[in-house]
């Protein structure tokens, strides 16, 4: 009898370990030590993070927070003013595990034990919970680093929206592709939120142009064992160009899983996979005819560069700086230009209405990457958008039209 | 035709790996009574242990994975003297409270040590097969071969060796096999040791086509936790059929039926075994 005992038991256990799955475990993490002074000689302004740092997407995390700490390192080197007084900038970090309610908790105890005015948190769930409560009793400036543009749709006073919005991809991707490779759409997106929504556009304007969508093939790409399964099937419909994506590493390894059984068409790459760190993992040669974000080596601000060899030489050398780390980066830059602008590191509706004006503040140096030339309404950092088409081993440069 | 094919490797060599994996627990769990929440973290660390084995020491593939399956029966073996092992006459809620705990541990340990970003493990066996019309990843072949040698060599060490009879002894009856001077205490040990060792050996061949990182482990580890139950509970057959047909079901119902319920599928089988034969399709109906 003591089997069919232990079968309840088990669920009960399975139960408990699939809360932890979906993100139960590890630990906060804090730094800085908290206190925003004001009245002495020398104030400490804290900035917000609260985002992934155990678990399956804690490298991303760590790469947001690298570019924040970087942007840091310059403002207290360079030295700024803030009401005439010096100031000190710190980060204070609490790790949400990539989940939306954390996120929320975390920005709250950010503003009232820290004292910040300004949280970033790099995930669209976490951004649309703190979007519901940074306008209430404890304000603060919501520095949002992830492309949906859903996160406009809020119309959140106090939202400053990193990067490009997706939407944008869609039509230029389309039409180069298609006309590349052919009309036939395959897709093996990965299964979040996010590329869910990616799939919808895409689907949708592939076929506004007149273009044929296969069957979804979507996966969830950190909890497959296997990609081969998928991408056979994908492939059986006779796909001239897929559409992929999701962390850069394995898709990478869709991508030689795709060539290795004989495809041989375009791939259309979500933002959210960097052809710089997929090239660890498969070669350019598989890679050819892809259609993604460009890699920080091919934008033309006037800072890339170094920033590239800086982290390379401070952070890593493992790993390519990627756009996480250096919208980011720039976004703090902005962020505190913005604050001395507006006189106050503490008031955010009067640090929100200086973003625009502080665009131009920002040293040429630490513009890094696409950055913007303007803030909207809606609350986007708003610019110039670079992708690359990988034809012949080189990245040809494709202009993505901004929309508003 | 082709596709069914391709999708039948495929679908072998996911089995293989499930297989592979699922036995170790189910061995613990036969002689132990412990559901070793742990074991997907011990199939990560394993796959650690070969990738650095590979990389840092340059320690040729087979080898390495031979490395790794004796450093993790170690790993194994600790883990049992240190957590299961003072908890043996406890409860069966504190086993798994404890289990998780080693599983915390160990993700945690290894993103700290090792950081949490992806590796890629190289092996030498890149390429395609081209069978009949359809390619075949070398790797993947691999992946069936070995497993099947495992588990064959698992199966002949059980049957035919004394130190093999003496954990299928104390699956059978712990008091009994005690009585006629088995030690219990050894046969635990070595228990956990066999069973960390092929999670090693699993998490080693299917590393090259996938990728090494802190948390992979997760997603196996509920799905060994279905296999051992849809299989039977402490059933060596049950795991090894039971993982093939997970594979399988997967694979082919993603294919026909739609990818939303081929990644359900082993569980709507869960739910179907639990009800009509609760103890698993291979269970000996206690």
């Amino acid at each position: 009898m003591k089997r069919t005992k232990f079968v309840p038991a088990l669920l009960v256990g399975l139960l408990a370990f699939g809360v932890y799955a979906c993100g139960g475990g590890g630990g906060a993490g804090e730094e800085g030590d908290g206190g925003n002074g004001g009245d002495g000689e020398e104030q400490v302004v804290e900035i917000g993070y609260s985002g992934p740092l155990s678990g399956g997407a804690a490298l991303y995390g760590e790469n947001v927070l690298d570019g924040m700490r970087m942007a840091v390192e310059d403002l207290n080197e360079d030295g700024m003013e803030i009401d005439g007084q010096p100031a000190t900038f710190e980060i204070a970090s609490l790790d949400d595990r990539y989940l939306p309610n954390e996120a929320a908790t975390n920005a709250q105890r950010l503003v009232q034990q820290d004292g910040v005015s300004a949280i970033f948190i790099p995930h669209s769930g976490g951004i649309f919970a703190a979007q519901g409560i940074n306008t209430d009793r404890n304000p603060f400036l919501l520095g949002a680093y992830s492309s949906d543009p859903a996160i406009l749709e809020q119309e959140n006073p106090l939202t400053m929206m990193i990067p490009p919005r997706f939407d944008n991809y869609m039509e230029p991707f389309t039409e180069l592709q298609m006309e590349r490779f052919g009309d036939r759409l395959g897709l093996i997106p990965t299964e979040s939120e996010y590329g869910q929504e990616w799939t919808d556009q895409i689907s949708a304007e592939w076929e506004s142009q007149g273009g044929e969508v296969l069957s979804n093939n979507g996966i969830d790409y950190s909890e497959t064992t296997d990609y081969a399964g998928p991408v056979t099937q994908a492939l059986s419909e006779d796909p001239d160009v897929m559409f992929i994506g999701g962390p850069s590493q394995p898709t990478a390894l869709i991508v030689e899983e795709a060539r290795n059984q004989g495809f041989e068409g375009g791939f259309i790459l979500m933002d959210q996979s960097k052809i710089e760190e997929m090239e660890a993992f498969t070669s350019l040669e598989n890679m050819e005819g892809s259609l993604g974000v460009a890699p920080l080596s091919e934008v033309e601000d006037p800072g890339a560069e170094a920033f590239v060899e800086r982290y390379a030489e401070e952070i890593t050398e493992d790993r390519p700086a990627v756009s996480e780390v250096a919208y980011n980066y720039q976004s703090v830059h902005i962020l505190a230009n913005a604050m001395a602008l507006a006189g106050t590191s503490e008031d955010p509706e009067a640090i929100r209405e200086n973003i625009e004006p502080a665009l131009s503040e920002v040293e040429e140096e630490y513009q890094v990457a696409n950055f913007p030339d303007g803030f909207t309404e809606e609350g986007h950092l708003a610019g110039e958008v670079l992708a690359v088409s990988l034809e012949d081993g080189e990245f040809v440069p494709v202009e993505v039209p901004q929309m508003q | 035709m082709e596709l069914f094919l391709q999708q039948l490797i495929n679908g072998i060599a996911l089995g293989s790996v499930y297989g592979l994996a699922a036995l170790g627990l189910t061995l613990v769990f036969g002689v132990l009574r412990i559901p070793n929440l742990a074991h997907g973290a011990l199939y990560m660390v394993g796959a650690y242990v070969t990738y650095f084995a590979l990389v840092s020491y340059g320690i040729p593939y087979i080898a390495a994975i031979g490395l790794s399956a004796v450093v993790l029966a170690v790993v194994g073996i600790t883990i049992e003297r240190l957590v299961f092992h003072p908890l043996r006459n406890a409860p069966h809620t504190h086993h798994l409270i404890a289990a998780v705990g080693v599983l915390f541990f160990l993700e945690s340990g290894a993103q700290v040590l090792w950081g949490s970003e992806f590796r890629q493990m190289p092996s030498p066996f890149v390429g395609t097969v081209e069978v009949l019309g359809l390619n075949i990843g070398l790797q993947r072949l691999v992946v069936i071969f070995a497993s099947i040698a495992v588990m064959a060599a698992l199966y002949l060490f059980l049957k035919k060796t004394v130190p093999g009879q003496t954990i299928e002894a104390i699956e059978q009856d712990r008091t009994g096999a005690s009585l006629v001077g088995i030690d219990a205490n050894r046969v635990s040990m070595m228990t956990f040791g066999i069973s960390a060792a092929l999670a090693a050996v699993a998490a080693s061949l299917v590393a090259p086509i996938n990728l090494v990182f802190p948390t992979m482990g997760e997603a196996l580890n509920l799905k060994v936790f279905a296999i051992i139950i849809l299989g039977g509970l402490g059933s060596i057959p049950g795991a090894i059929v039971g993982g093939f047909l997970l594979a399988l079901a997967e694979v082919f119902s993603s294919t026909y039926i739609s990818n939303a319920f081929g990644q359900a599928i082993g569980f709507v089988f869960l739910l179907v075994v639990l009800a009509v034969r609760p103890t698993g399709l291979f269970s000996k109906g206690v």
